[in-house]
């Protein structure tokens, strides 16, 4: 196990220095959107909160972690945050393989065909797209999140925006629990499955899903996912632990400890492919830990587009 | 020997509320919990049932380990919300790290 306090403070300079918790400059992170041509105006803004974006770059830190984890070196970490956070996160950046940025890129691409198919009216403001601040929430710096989150939602309430779309169920979280409690700024979410909207299909596929803790238990949404899949003919296996008894993946632990991290998800990956059916997650964390445990599994969105 | 904080429950209202005092030490949040690690959440709630501060800040690495999953607060059978009680404590935690 690292030392929280030396974790939670790189966060928080990163974000306070670059607004992303890994240093990385969002011209770097987020160029899904680049050959797309998604108009910038519409009833919602898809708001991305680059949680899908930063997917590669924690695996690649997640690889380094795991290296060092309780051994002295790890004593060293503490003096990373006296860098510069962009410092750090370019050379992330340059660390990890184009390869795995393009394959962080397929869901969101997935998701603005979804929604573009299903006629939803949005539009896409790369300016406007922040990281949401909830690492640090989930890691108990609450003024570094306040202090963030202010300035995202500002942001936004200036430009005029009031329905959001959201993608990840942390990002969503955020914006409907804890940025009209924390900021003073409310905004109407809708995460983009709720919004989905196709002739049905009878595709005669079965696969299991993995609900995400803070869909299936604090957000109580796994039943729509299920409903959108039902609708073009998939089946959902029932497993013990899902919706609103979901297990979790193990994600949340990846920074302070990859060891117990990968305990968590080896547990819970074997839970999963005990069916023998593919896997589908809605979550870049859970997609990204579960992938770790060599399981099949890919997003809902990629799922969806390819059967919409 | 360890001390007691009298007015510890005061001092914590303003990072995780007065719920701890809900819980009745059933340990249903420590069978359900991933971590399956010391009685964890239980024993931290109950540190702050008796007023263990030092105890919770000598001890509060474990508060890390957990994954803020939810499971404990969606099967208490107090309502007491053990996951945001532990959130509560880390906020706790880092507030006194960075006053020091």
């Amino acid at each position: 196990m690292f030392n929280p306090r030396d974790i939670i403070e790189i966060l928080a300079a990163n974000v306070r220095q670059t607004k992303s918790p890994f240093g990385i400059p969002k011209f770097m992170a987020n160029t899904w959107h680049k050959d797309l041509c998604l108009p910038k105006e519409g009833e919602y803004l898809l708001f991305t909160g680059l949680m899908y974006q930063f997917a590669p770059y924690i695996e690649k830190s997640t690889q380094y972690l795991e290296k060092y984890e309780d051994t002295k070196i790890a004593g060293y970490l503490k003096y990373t945050r006296l860098l510069p956070g962009y410092f750090s996160g370019i050379g992330l950046a340059m660390m990890t393989k184009p390869k795995e940025k393009k394959k962080a890129a397929k869901p969101l691409k997935d998701i603005a065909y979804l929604l573009q198919k299903s006629k939803v009216n949005f539009g896409y403001r790369p300016d406007l797209d922040n990281y949401s601040g909830i690492l640090l929430y989930d890691m108990g710096d609450q003024q570094g999140f306040i202090a963030h989150a202010k300035k995202v939602a500002r942001q936004l309430q200036d430009a005029g925006i009031k329905k959001i779309i959201t993608i990840d169920p942390h990002t969503a979280y955020a914006f409907k629990e804890l940025y009209p409690k924390y900021t003073g700024f409310g905004f109407d979410v809708k995460q983009y499955f709720e919004l989905l909207n196709f002739e049905p299909k009878d595709c005669g596929l079965e696969v299991t899903l993995h609900d995400p803790c803070f869909f299936g238990r604090y957000q109580k949404l796994s039943d729509v996912p299920r409903e959108q899949l039902s609708n073009m003919g998939i089946s959902v296996t029932n497993i013990r632990n899902q919706g609103e008894f979901t297990s979790c993946c193990g994600g949340p632990a990846e920074s302070i400890s990859p060891r117990l991290s990968n305990e968590i998800m080896e547990k819970r990956a074997k839970e999963l492919q005990a069916s023998g059916k593919p896997i589908v997650a809605y979550c870049p964390i859970c997609l990204g830990n579960l992938k770790k445990s060599g399981a099949d599994v890919q997003d809902l969105s990629t799922l969806l587009a390819k059967h919409a | 020997m360890s001390l007691v904080t009298l007015d510890f429950a005061e001092e914590l209202k303003e990072y995780c509320g007065d719920n701890a005092f809900e819980c009745f030490n059933c340990g249903t949040c420590a069978a359900i919990c991933p971590l399956v690690h010391d009685n964890f959440p239980r024993r931290m709630i109950r540190y702050i049932q008796v007023g263990a501060r030092q105890k919770i800040l000598e001890n509060s690495d474990e508060l890390w380990r957990c994954l803020h999953c939810g499971l404990c607060t969606q099967t208490c059978p107090r309502e007491a919300d053990p996951g945001e009680i532990i959130l509560g404590l880390k906020r706790f935690v880092v507030a006194n790290w960075r006053k020091s």
